[in-house]
């Protein structure tokens, strides 16, 4: 056994958040370790990359027991991790970034030649063709991905932990960081990998182990276990339907634009959302999906022929404030950047977007903002100690209903919903799922900007497919098939 | 559990923590501190420095820095003045008091529209003010004026100096707009998270101009004082007075990375910084060590804050 951890506990400040967890990883092995947010993983691997000690339990490498005082104590013992947040210095090249703390040539005369040509070698081993002088800053985030692994290999990890990898890549990078993965493991690496969707968990892993509320529930091979079984294990409980949809669309159409451009990044694109429809619009990472949606938003410089809102043509769209008040709300992509005051509490978060409604004059009416945001937490089912917590205090899948209960609020026209499931566990995106189909039902244009195929195909009445900051096409309901939206995505269908 | 609780309450509060600390320690080893009329003293040169402090708790809890108060407070004197002198008080007071106001819009401006780091452009507002002050004077102080507007610096209401007045006057305010109005919850928004308050539909631009020109304008009222207090303005006031000001909100526990603060803490910051002039001053020390003990007080306020 290469790594045994066994009956590890942590406790923090009211919260036992490992309870007598043990975990092994084999050689050549690539093993999945799931959970719903809260359920311990990222604790677990924060004891293994030595940033928390742990109360109580031994960790073994190799047989031999080990203790880990510093990051940089795992690290010498040949574990590697991988963040969510990938942890490099934007403005070095990549070969910089990846001999960072471990140059070549003496501190005053540094071998860049030398940390250049290895640098290379290591790329090359992950099939990725690159200057390695190039600015890391420059990368999308699936190059930035194998500039880590890159690193990880070059200080010779033998365990590479990886935290969501795939959350932020499209599904054609996830399948080349799969390969490499695979790679990897015939080198002699192993993998723990944590992922929020399970169909990568069959495709790419071994052995799986699941965490709920900070207890082992069990680990598995993968031949082993049904899908179903495995929800029930991270859930504990049975879930019916993935994707409840009961949405009806009307006949009138609630917004409508012709030849909308975004300056730089999106060409003229011609569509229309009907009232009570789910609206999807997808395509890979870096295809402009998100651009148009900012731009609809009027985050972004836009050119339109035509911008028709419930019959009310838009003369201009400059800044959040018109969309708003036009009556378009977006729900942003990144809830801890774009959607949240972490240092604000619930009452003041939802507050934020709906002063006109709070705050007519100067003064907030804030036992009104109270009154109401109690209301939300119930309606929207957020789980607080009460309504004057910090959002920075809540979980991800929580944070994420306070960001739709404080746009929803203002009782929008159309919603534009930018992947309003990121990062979230599996009983939270059902909930937001409902949510989807409750605003459509409601009369709400809902426009949902997604890369996750099956949301796609779960939810929506018509897609937009994006390649390189075009419009491919806009697949009609019983045209929406994974291939379908593979092959418009990749750019294998011609743009008419 | 309650010990930690009284632990964490002190760490967030060092400068209330620190004055009551020196205030209990002044009172039992000098015979001249706890009187009234030392403690109304101690007041009165407090608040300069507190009224600064008020309008740099804006800037830095929206996330910013306002380098410039300094020379805002110098020009808004010397120009104030000049007129004082030449007996129209009124116009003078509204005169100078605009010129701050307008220093402070014309930062929040280049700040917001030029999207410029705050601390250069403040920088750069610091060195211009400073320069026109000197040009405006040709670096001769301007003194003697009407009583009336002496009055300012130097009357008592009931037996309370009117710079106390105005400080607490102005505290209030302050209180009241972090409290109780939307612009005090998007100067919290924008210091926490700017892209997100944007995107929530506020106009950041607009709330970043309005935290500047209030500080400029709270530079102006205190260059008020301190003129007609020593009726004189001098073409050097403000030297160095924004790094008290800074200095009152740090230990007020505000981070400087925005987002949290209060000024509360800055009224108790400011209170800390006089008590510390005036005891070294009532214990004899020498004026050459009292930089370095405030120095050190602010480090250990800050290191306390940080050690969690």
């Amino acid at each position: 056994m290469l790594l045994e951890m066994k009956e590890i506990t942590k406790t923090f400040p009211g919260v036992v958040a490992l309870d007598k967890v043990s975990f092994n990883l084999k050689e050549n092995e690539i093993h999945a370790l799931v959970g719903e947010n809260g359920a311990g993983k990222s604790t677990l691997i924060k004891i293994l990359g030595g940033i928390y000690k742990p109360d109580s339990g031994e960790i073994f490498l190799n047989g031999k027991k080990v203790e880990f005082n510093s990051p940089l104590d795992a690290k010498r013992h040949g574990i590697a991790i991988i963040h969510q947040e990938l942890m490099l210095a934007e403005n070095l090249s990549i070969a910089e970034n990846i001999f960072l703390g471990k140059e070549f040539g003496s501190p005053l005369n540094l071998n860049f030649h030398k940390m250049v040509e290895e640098s290379k070698k290591y790329l090359q081993m992950l099939g990725f063709e690159i200057d390695p002088q190039t600015k890391v800053s420059k990368l999308n985030v699936s190059e930035k991905q194998l500039v880590e692994i890159a690193k990880a290999i070059s200080s010779n990890a033998k365990i590479i932990v990886m935290d969501e990898p795939t959350a932020t890549i499209s599904e054609h990078e996830t399948q080349i960081l799969f390969e490499i993965m695979k790679e990897l493991k015939e080198k002699g690496i192993s993998i723990i990998f944590i992922t929020h969707k399970l169909g990568e968990v069959y495709q790419i892993a071994d052995r799986v182990t699941v965490l709920r509320d900070g207890k082992l529930i069990g680990t598995k091979n993968i031949e082993e276990i049904s899908s179903e079984e495995l929800v029930k294990m991270m859930v504990g409980r049975e879930i019916k339907e993935m994707f409840p949809k009961y949405n009806k669309v009307q006949d009138e159409i609630i917004l409508e634009v012709e030849d909308f451009e975004v300056i730089g990044y999106v060409a003229p694109v011609s569509f229309n959302v009907k009232k009570g429809e789910i609206f999807g619009i997808t395509g890979l990472v870096g295809c402009g999906k998100s651009e148009l949606a900012l731009g609809l938003y009027g985050v972004y410089r836009t050119k339109f022929k035509k911008f028709i809102i419930d019959k009310q043509p838009l003369l201009e769209l400059k800044s959040p404030q018109q969309a708003l008040k036009a009556g378009i709300v977006l729900v942003p992509e990144d809830r801890k950047s774009q959607g949240l005051v972490l240092l604000l509490d619930v009452v003041q978060n939802i507050t934020l977007p709906n002063c006109d409604i709070f705050a007519p004059s100067l003064n907030i009416k804030w036992k009104k903002a109270t009154e109401t945001t109690k209301k939300q937490i119930k309606d929207y089912n957020i789980k607080v100690s009460g309504e004057h917590q910090k959002v920075k205090n809540l979980s991800g899948g929580n944070q994420q209903k306070v960001v739709l209960a404080k746009f929803l609020l203002k009782k929008p026209k159309v919603a534009i919903l930018v992947e309003p499931t990121r990062g979230i566990d599996v009983g939270a995106k059902i909930e937001v799922y409902k949510l989807i189909n409750n605003l459509a039902n409601s009369g709400i244009g809902v426009i949902l900007v997604t890369s996750e195929i099956p949301e796609i195909t779960g939810l929506c009445d018509r897609v937009m497919v994006m390649h390189r900051g075009k419009m491919i096409e806009i697949l009609e309901k019983g045209e929406i098939t994974p291939e379908r939206i593979l092959k418009a995505g990749t750019g294998l269908v011609e743009n008419v | 559990m309650k010990m930690s609780k009284i632990l964490t309450f002190m760490r967030k509060n060092p400068a209330l923590v620190g004055f009551i600390v020196l205030f209990i320690i002044l009172s039992i080893f000098t015979e001249s501190f706890f009187n009234i009329s030392n403690i109304v003293n101690v007041l009165r040169q407090v608040s300069i420095t507190a009224i600064l402090g008020f309008g740099m708790t804006l800037v830095i809890i929206s996330g910013g820095i306002d380098l410039s108060v300094g020379s805002i407070f110098a020009f808004s004197a010397v120009v104030m003045a000049s007129i004082v002198k030449g007996g129209k008080v009124l116009l003078g007071i509204i005169v100078g008091l605009l010129i701050g106001a307008i220093m402070g819009l014309f930062n929040g401006v280049v700040i917001s529209k030029g999207k410029i780091q705050p601390f250069i452009v403040t920088l750069a507002t610091m060195a211009i003010g400073r320069s026109l002050t000197l040009a405006y004077t040709q670096g001769i102080p301007i003194s003697i004026f009407p009583n009336n507007f002496r009055f300012i610096g130097r009357g008592d209401i009931l037996g309370i100096p009117v710079p106390v007045i105005i400080m607490f006057g102005i505290f209030f305010l302050v209180l009241y707009l972090l409290k109780k109005t939307k612009l005090g919850l998007y100067i919290y928004a924008i210091g926490g998270n700017e892209e997100a308050t944007k995107l929530s539909g506020v106009n950041v631009e607009r709330y970043k101009i309005i935290v500047y020109t209030i500080s400029g304008l709270f530079a102006a009222v205190s260059a008020m004082i301190l003129t007609a207090r020593l009726n004189s303005a001098q073409p050097t006031f403000g030297q160095g007075y924004e790094l008290d000001a800074i200095a009152t909100v740090v230990l007020g526990g505000a981070s400087l990375s925005g987002g949290s603060g209060g000024v509360l803490g800055t009224l108790f910051g400011a209170l800390l910084l006089g008590t510390i002039n005036n005891g070294m001053n009532l214990m004899n020390i020498s004026p050459f060590y009292q930089d370095l003990v405030k120095g050190v007080i602010i480090l250990l306020a800050v290191l306390l804050e940080r050690s969690d």
